[in-house]
């Protein structure tokens, strides 16, 4: 049974926590963050940085921070 | 720096790959400056802090350290210390009438805090952040393998020095054992002050100068004699004096600090650096040097053993732990009043209660 649950935890780990989404910014520019669907990343759109999502737990340290490339941010716009 | 450290097989390995980034984060991080500790802190401040802000903890060792804590302490089940100094901390929530339903903890001890919160405090969301996703990943196993649904917890990884909690969101952070590693404390205080919701709580243990003195000091005389020199083997930590400045000058109201000290016994000095590893306590200066001869170390073991050895063969460690609690103003907290607004003078306070006082 509790494997069974840790399948399913496993398969919303897409998905961002509702706790967290509320509470969460960037913690570079303390704005908000934009979950992005294809890149499973959550996005910084003032500072341009994204930062990656491992297994539903967002990785919000500076270090593991990407700065997104401008041909991304135009097929984004 | 970083020449030496690819020599260093597969510590090198996960430096390059921070390297990588750091080089492309590095603009951002010359923007983190400006944002780290904006709202309260004042402008001509910030432009100081950029050039003064010292880097004394190499933060990505630190996140090796606690991914390998991670990976010990499922060996190391019975931490007693750490146990002791989480149940102490969140016995403070005990004492106070107000409940906080939502929570955020930051590193140190998480695995202990989580499972020593018993329903203190009115807990019903909490939030866990740690710098090494290792940490979180064990805490997320034990939680769901525990079943405890009582409390709905997320998971975060996190910098303590870059919070990334939006502002007045958590009633209450809880850190036990985490800042003494944090380069900027202020500065991760007034982040913290500033994620806090009005009449929120900020509850922190850290570790005061105390601690581990025999370790200290058993250390600085074995280099001496066989090295003639010394290297930075502890890292400097806060006194308790330090600790009501911390608190004042992040602008928390109510500020309480109180200091205990725990003596822990262990068989032999390389009980105490397991433990420490276990722990994630292990050096993390950036000053400090990587390479420690194998005689050193006997000679420190020897030298613990013969100035501080107890009757029973033991030695003991002594750990300084300073707690620290602060709220952020509300209307409803005591302020001081305001200057020449004195409606008693002290000559009538000595008439009324001179007769009780000693002087």
């Amino acid at each position: 049974m509790v494997r069974l649950s840790r399948f399913l935890l496993k398969d919303a780990g897409n998905v961002i926590d509702k706790t967290l989404s509320e509470i969460l910014v960037c913690p570079l520019s303390k704005q908000p963050l934009r979950f992005c669907e294809k890149t499973k990343s959550l996005v910084s759109d003032t500072i341009g940085v994204s930062f990656p999502m491992k297994d539903g737990i967002p990785c919000l340290v500076p270090k593991d921070g990407k700065i997104l490339e401008e041909e991304s941010e135009a097929s984004k716009a | 720096m970083r020449r030496i450290n690819s020599m260093y097989g597969r510590i090198g390995m996960l430096r390059r790959v921070s390297e990588k980034l750091t080089k492309q984060s590095s603009d951002t991080f010359l923007a983190s400056h400006s944002f780290s500790t904006h709202g309260g802190y004042g402008g001509d401040g910030e432009l100081q802090q950029n050039n003064s802000k010292v880097k004394i903890f190499d933060r990505d060792l630190k996140r090796i350290h606690r991914d390998r804590a991670a990976w010990l302490s499922s060996r190391h089940k019975n931490n007693s210390f750490v146990d002791a100094v989480a149940d102490n901390l969140l016995d403070r929530l005990e004492d106070c009438k107000k409940s906080f339903p939502t929570a955020l903890c930051l590193g140190g001890s998480l695995g202990a805090v989580k499972r020593l919160i018993r329903g203190r405090g009115g807990i019903e969301k909490l939030i866990m952040m740690d710098t090494s996703y290792d940490m979180i990943k064990s805490c997320r196993d034990a939680h769901e393998d525990t079943l405890d649904n009582s409390i709905e917890t997320s998971y975060l990884v996190g910098d303590e020095e870059f919070l990334p909690i939006k502002e007045s969101s958590v009633d209450l952070i809880i850190s036990s054992l985490g800042l003494h590693w944090t380069n900027d404390l202020p500065g991760s205080m007034i982040q913290c002050k500033l994620a806090l919701k009005p009449d929120g709580l900020f509850l922190a243990a850290i570790l005061g100068g105390e601690t581990l003195k025999e370790l200290r000091i058993a250390c600085t005389l074995a280099h001496m004699e066989r090295e003639g020199g010394i290297s930075p083997r502890l890292s400097p930590l806060a006194q308790v004096r330090d600790a009501g400045n911390l608190l004042t000058r992040a602008g928390f109201s109510l500020p309480g600090v109180d200091v205990d000290e725990y003596v822990v016994k262990y068989k032999s000095a390389l009980d105490l650096i397991e433990h420490l590893r276990a722990m994630g306590e292990t050096n993390g200066l950036l000053e400090r040097n990587k390479i420690l001869n194998r005689e050193t170390a006997l000679a420190t073991a020897a030298i613990y053993d013969s100035m501080f050895a107890t009757e029973d063969g033991t030695i003991p460690a002594t750990f300084q732990v300073i707690y620290m609690t602060g709220w952020r103003e509300h209307s409803s907290h005591q302020q001081a009043k305001r200057r020449g607004s004195a409606t008693v003078s002290f000559r009538d306070l000595h008439k009324q209660f001179g007769g009780q006082s000693e002087s």
